[in-house]
């Protein structure tokens, strides 16, 4: 007994499950996601200019300071090495419009992590993706210059500067399908190009970072919501095909939906997550006064995640409904 | 048994202890609704500590004659009456002031404050301390109001009562002039009071048991000696 | 039964009181109030009407209209003041028009709840000065993103073309409804 209580390498370890772990831990996954982002950051570079960088690498420069910051504050460990500040940076970054300013992108960054992140306790306690709060309050706080966009260095089209979606939306102006696809079109810098994000996105399903369930059910959603709207009224309501590639609709999907902290846990909750934003999506930007609705609809869906994982929990075997 | 507060201690405790917004979290809607600018905020607190003042008053003077039965429907008169007075006053002598302000003057009527503050106290109370209760309490709203519109004011329009304080070059947040600014500005005000309120209550606890270990150190020296 | 005649005494009281109060001091500031309001009528009639000197309202119409006239009592136009859906709620606003009503003169927002800073736009010069002298015929239109090339046209307020085409549709709207009271002969 004694050799117990003196040897410290002896001592009984005491420990709630779970007790197997994966030799991927949360640092690894962030970092995957990262590296996931990457294309469309070149896409942003290619299509919009070097700036765009900058502004990419203000965001992320600011999240880590923020949380550094606060949790030097709160005197807490300091966690920025886990990658998921450096994430809501790069996300924050790709959702701004072109040429955006500086010192706000700071102050989204700021924002992002302060309210969106550590007010709640920090990572795995936040209630709404971070990265989409921060736009959320830099599109409220500078609704101008967050509209104002930039034509892509390759543009055909060179009279409108309008994003395919607004295009669409109050001038009935189609865009093509390959600009739309490579990315050569008007909009946030790191959304347009269809398959930067597809490159993306699907290496982290592939890799089972990202649960396929959320990404299809989303797509499958707008396939068919937007579908029937077609079908009833193809020269009034745009093919399921361009809702899928224009806007943030592919970025939103991959990257922001799928945040592990505020998307649902079970399969079922998943299923009804996907679909619930798909339908909200459609029902913006056909029938709301924007152009796009990807942002809200992850909000919203974000706000009742608690509740759709405690109505989807699978049940003890035996237990009663 | 209740230590029985002085006048001024009534005053006061409606400015920190048990301040309408902060603590009882009362009289949200104006608090929200008219603060986009600082004298928006002064000119609301004032309008509705004038109808705390004068129907705490006379619900305290009155409070003996009034039936429990019907007393609720008694103060909502009472209140009415003095609403629709400042209501009537603003719009003939400020009628600027009235039109900024909108629908929230005779949404007083309905302002939880005022009607908590004759149910809590004016009815339980006599005349003098319901009056220093009102003024209190008009205070701490008065404040708080001045300080979420100095805040929207400042980040929304570069101006603090219409002076410019922030340069040119700072481009104006809209958000702050928007309700999500609103609610974002009281969030964190409130958040920040009650972090500090517990670091005050924690100071004070620490105290307390570092005076009782110095005591009981002395004592227990005195007897070994 | 004693404490219901007392509930009923003491509601009654305090009504009474109240209401003999309150008549009073309706009786003061009514006055004031009603002056207040036609001074600011008046104020935007004649600042939409330049020209105008004294003015008459045109009764029996669902909507307000005035009769400007000028300095030697001749007509010198219309100020039609009406309102709208804008993008979050009524957009009030008074235009003065030239007698034919076939040329606006000035327009004035009477009262509006856009959003600050994007459809509050609409309040400030820049977009207002584009009225002054604006052709109503063929009805006003709205062009977005290129410049106006056309004596009906105006250009649209970037970010704000839900509220920049509401302020258009009133206008339009109010000077409709002066063509039908003028073709019926009540003008």
């Amino acid at each position: 007994m004694e050799t117990i209580t003196t040897n410290p390498s002896y001592k009984l370890e005491l420990s709630s499950s779970p007790h197997i772990h994966s030799r991927w831990s949360t640092k690894h996954a962030m970092w995957f996601v990262v590296s996931a982002l990457l294309p469309s950051v070149i896409s942003a570079v290619i299509f919009f200019g070097i700036y765009q960088l900058i502004v990419i690498g203000v965001s992320v420069l600011f999240s880590i300071i923020t949380e550094a910051a606060i949790k030097k504050i709160r005197k807490k460990e300091i966690t920025v090495t886990d990658g998921s500040a450096v994430i809501t940076g790069l996300l924050l970054g790709l959702v701004l419009p072109p040429n955006f300013s500086l010192s706000a992108t700071a102050l989204g960054a700021i924002f992002s992590i302060a309210v969106g992140k550590e007010i709640f306790g920090g990572l795995g306690y936040n209630i709404f993706n971070p990265a989409l709060v921060g736009r959320a309050f830099l599109q409220a706080a500078y609704p101008v210059s967050m509209t104002t966009w930039k034509n892509p260095n390759y543009a055909v089209d060179t009279v409108t500067s309008a994003t395919p979606l607004s295009a669409f939306k109050f001038d009935k102006i189609f865009t093509q399908t390959e600009n739309l696809f490579l990315g050569n079109v008007s909009g946030s810098i790191g959304e347009t190009s269809a398959i930067a994000i597809l490159i993306g996105g699907i290496f982290l399903v592939a890799i089972g970072i990202v649960n396929y369930r959320i990404p299809l059910s989303i797509i499958l959603g707008v396939v068919i919501f937007g579908g029937i709207f077609w079908i009833i009224d193809p020269y009034k309501y745009p093919s399921p095909l361009f809702q899928l590639l224009a806007g943030g609709f592919l970025f939103g999907t991959f990257f922001m939906a799928t945040d592990w902290v505020t998307s649902p846990i079970t399969s079922k909750g998943m299923w009804i997550y996907g679909f619930c934003i798909s339908l909200i999506i459609i029902m913006i930007r056909l029938f709301g006064g924007l152009p796009e609705g990807v942002m809200y609809a992850i909000l919203i869906m974000n706000s009742v995640v608690p509740l759709i994982n405690r109505y989807t929990r699978s049940r003890i075997f035996g237990e009663r409904r | 048994m209740k230590k029985e507060k002085t006048l001024l201690q009534e005053f006061v405790k409606g400015i920190d202890e048990i301040n309408p917004v902060m603590k009882q979290a009362l009289g949200l809607c104006p608090t929200l609704a008219v603060t986009v600018s600082a004298i928006n905020g002064i000119a609301m607190a004032l309008a509705t500590t004038f109808v705390l003042m004068f129907s705490s008053l006379m619900i305290s003077i009155i409070r003996k004659l009034i039936p429990s039965q019907v007393r609720i429907a008694s103060y909502i008169v009472i209140i009415a009456t003095f609403v629709t007075i400042a209501d009537l006053v603003m719009k003939a002598k400020f009628p600027a002031m009235s039109k900024a302000l909108g629908p929230f003057v005779p949404l007083i009527v309905v302002n939880c404050l005022i009607l908590g503050r004759a149910e809590a106290f004016a009815s339980k109370n006599n005349p003098l301390k319901a009056l220093f209760d009102a003024l209190g309490n008009g205070a701490g709203f008065l404040i708080v109001l001045f300080i979420m519109g100095s805040i929207r004011e400042l980040f929304g329009s570069r101006t603090i009562l219409g002076f410019h304080i922030l340069p040119h070059s700072f481009e104006p947040m809209l958000i702050m002039i928007l309700p999500a600014g609103a609610f974002i500005t009281l969030g964190l005000l409130m958040g920040f009071k009650n972090a500090y309120t517990e670091r005050v209550k924690r100071k004070e606890r620490e105290d307390i048991v570092k005076n009782y270990r110095a005591v009981s150190k002395l004592e227990s020296t005195n007897q070994g000696l | 039964m004693k404490i219901v005649i007392r509930m009923i005494l003491t509601l009654t009281i305090i009504g009474v009181v109240a209401g003999g109060f309150l008549a009073n001091v309706a009786q003061w500031a009514n006055p004031l109030i009603e002056a207040n309001k036609k001074a600011e009528t008046e104020k935007a009639i004649f600042l939409v009407q330049p020209d105008g000197k004294s003015y008459q309202q045109i009764k029996n119409t669902n909507f307000e209209i005035y009769k400007v006239f000028g300095e030697n009592n001749e007509l010198v136009g219309y100020s039609i003041a009406h309102e709208g859906n804008g993008f979050q709620g009524k957009i009030r606003l008074m235009v003065g028009v030239s007698s034919d009503l076939n040329k606006i003169k000035q327009l004035e927002i009477l009262d509006q709840v856009e959003t600050p800073g994007l459809g509050t736009l609409i309040l400030e010069p820049p977009f207002r000065k584009q009225f002054s002298d604006l052709s109503t015929d063929p009805k006003v239109n709205l062009v977005k993103g290129v410049e106006p090339s056309k004596p009906n046209e105006i250009q649209s307020i970037t970010g704000a073309t839900i509220s920049s085409k509401a302020v258009v549709e009133i206008i339009n709207k109010g000077i409709e409804k002066a063509r039908i009271l003028k073709e019926r002969g009540a003008l």
